[in-house]
């Protein structure tokens, strides 16, 4: 079977670990557990009738004092990058680690979450932004962890920029 | 630093204590290939089932997949190869043979962990905090100067307002005592009972600082006077709470008190920001007075100034006090409690 690397990338509490957790065991829950590091977790998706095994790496928040270390991203064939919806800040990190990434590993798939998508109320990103985020010529997916909104079609969707380039 | 800096045992003592703390265990691959050849080391610590000569490092471990062969050194700190255990892997590369060493990091981990839960639950509170400011001072204010409602004055203009601070009794010891979760969604809970209030009559929050609000009266349009409204305002707010704690009591959640300081007088309205952000601040002698009021009120208790209390009249059953205010020295003031905490009868 096909094996592919992804990274989900972003700022801290935007989302990645319960994104992850949604999409491979059909969880969410509300407490907020800070990841160290990074944890690895897989599931087979199947694009198609191709069956890839993804291998999903779930990697720390990148704040002002922890960047993230360019090993991880190191045979990388895809990513995810969250942005919280309702922090327009998170944003700007978002930016920052794509400009690493593709200094770093080169322009590898990368589709955009925006994530969070439930709390409506909260919503923090503007016409203006998303346009700018727009510009970038990737996908841009409003997502749910607690939902579910639009989390299976993003992984599917990477996962067939990553084959069917 | 090198062998040669440091005398041999005092070297052997580092070394040995490092090692003992990281429990490593090694690899030795098949130069360019993920072929292991040899094996050793605290393996237990890092899988159920010892790696053998023979196998493809990547089939071991699902961390290894897309980065072998080694074509340079490389460091994956902290990967949770298990939950909650954490283990740094190096990658080297060697003229003749390519090596994967895993060390143990857990103990060092889980202690950061803790400072970097803090802070990352400080940053999604103080983003929740700023929405709330955001969603009643900004939008509020931007609303009605966009309907014409209200006009400002950038430079400061001169207005009597009634000054209420608000704040929750005891909060600080019960952040300390609980978790940033429950502390963040009690604040909540409490700020959802006091806003409204201070909106339905006419106040405008001016700042919310930590677990205490300052609200000004006599900004946005309203019918009563701006002393009235703050008074009535005040009733409502412990009101709420009052029926906040009832709820709290029966399901065995502590009850939180709070204190309300109202003090009256001239103002100097300024705009800080500008554009959509606009938001005020109030700057008064008598503001500073209704800080201290609200410092020195006990649960439940309403403080006001003589200037609030002449405008009020007699009717409302406040109490003549005498108080010594810190920075103002003895003051006479007038107090009213209202019922703000469940006993547990
Ligand atoms: N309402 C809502 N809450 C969410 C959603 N996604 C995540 N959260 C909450 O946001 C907080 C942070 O979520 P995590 O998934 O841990 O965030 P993270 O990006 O992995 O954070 P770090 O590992 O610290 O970088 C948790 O309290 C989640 O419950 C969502 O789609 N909707
Ligand atoms: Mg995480």
């Amino acid at each position: 079977m096909i094996q592919k690397k992804i990274c989900i990338l972003g700022a801290a509490g935007v989302g990645k670990t319960s994104l992850t957790a949604q999409f491979v065991y059909s969880k969410f829950s509300e407490k907020y557990l800070s990841t160290m590091g990074v944890k690895i977790d897989k599931k087979v998706v199947t694009v198609d009738d191709t069956s890839v095994n993804l291998m999903i790496w779930d990697i720390h928040g990148e704040d002002k004092y922890k960047k993230i270390t360019n090993s991880y991203l190191r045979g990388s064939a895809g990513i995810l990058t969250v942005i919280d919806g309702t922090r327009a800040e998170t944003i700007q990190t978002a930016y920052e680690i794509l400009e690493r990434v593709h200094r770093d590993i080169g322009k590898i798939p990368n589709i955009f979450l925006l994530n969070k998508h439930d709390l409506s109320d909260a919503w923090d990103i503007n016409e203006q932004a998303l346009a700018e985020l727009k510009k970038y010529g990737n996908p841009i997916y409003t997502t749910s962890a607690k939902t579910g909104e639009h989390v299976d079609s993003s992984f599917q969707k990477l996962t067939k920029m990553l084959i069917k380039p | 630093m090198t062998q040669t800096d440091l005398p041999l045992p005092l070297y052997q003592h580092i070394a040995s204590h490092t090692i003992q703390q990281l429990e490593p265990a090694w690899l030795q691959l098949e130069k360019g290939s993920e072929r292991i050849i040899q094996v050793g080391g605290a393996w237990q610590y890092y899988c159920q089932q010892m790696p053998q000569a023979g196998q493809q490092a990547s089939d071991v471990f699902d961390v290894l997949i897309a980065m072998l062969p080694i074509s340079e050194s490389f460091e994956l700190p902290q990967v949770q190869l298990q939950d909650g255990k954490y283990t740094d892997i190096f990658g080297l590369c060697e003229p003749h043979h390519d090596w994967l060493l895993f060390c143990d990091v857990t103990q060092n981990t889980l202690n950061i962990q803790q400072y970097h839960q803090i802070s990352n639950d400080f940053i999604l509170l103080k983003a929740q905090m700023k929405q709330t400011l955001h969603r009643y001072i900004g939008h509020e204010v931007s609303e009605r100067i966009a309907q014409g409602e209200m006009q400002l004055d950038a430079a400061g203009e001169r207005k009597t307002i009634a000054t209420l601070f608000v704040d929750i009794r005891g909060f600080t010891p019960f952040n300390e005592r609980h978790d940033a979760q429950m502390v963040m969604q009690t604040l909540n809970d409490y700020m959802n009972g006091m806003l409204p209030a201070i909106l339905q009559h006419h106040g405008m929050v001016d700042k919310i600082m930590g677990d205490g609000v300052m609200a000004v009266f006599g900004v946005l349009p309203s019918e009563n006077h701006c002393c009235l409204d703050a008074f009535h305002s005040a009733k409502q707010i412990i009101q709420a709470i009052y029926t906040l704690n009832q709820h709290r009591l029966s399901s065995g959640l502590e009850q939180l008190g709070i204190g309300v300081g109202i003090a009256s007088g001239e103002a100097v309205l300024g705009i800080l920001g500008s554009h959509e952000r606009r938001a005020f601040t109030a700057i008064g002698r008598h503001v500073n007075l209704a800080a201290r009021l609200e410092s020195n009120a006990r649960v439940g208790e309403i403080l006001i100034d003589k200037t609030v209390h002449q405008t009020l009249g007699q009717s409302h059953a406040f109490t003549a006090v005498t108080l010594t205010l810190k920075g103002i020295g003895q003051s006479d003031v007038f107090s009213r409690i209202l019922p703000c905490i469940h006993g547990d009868d």
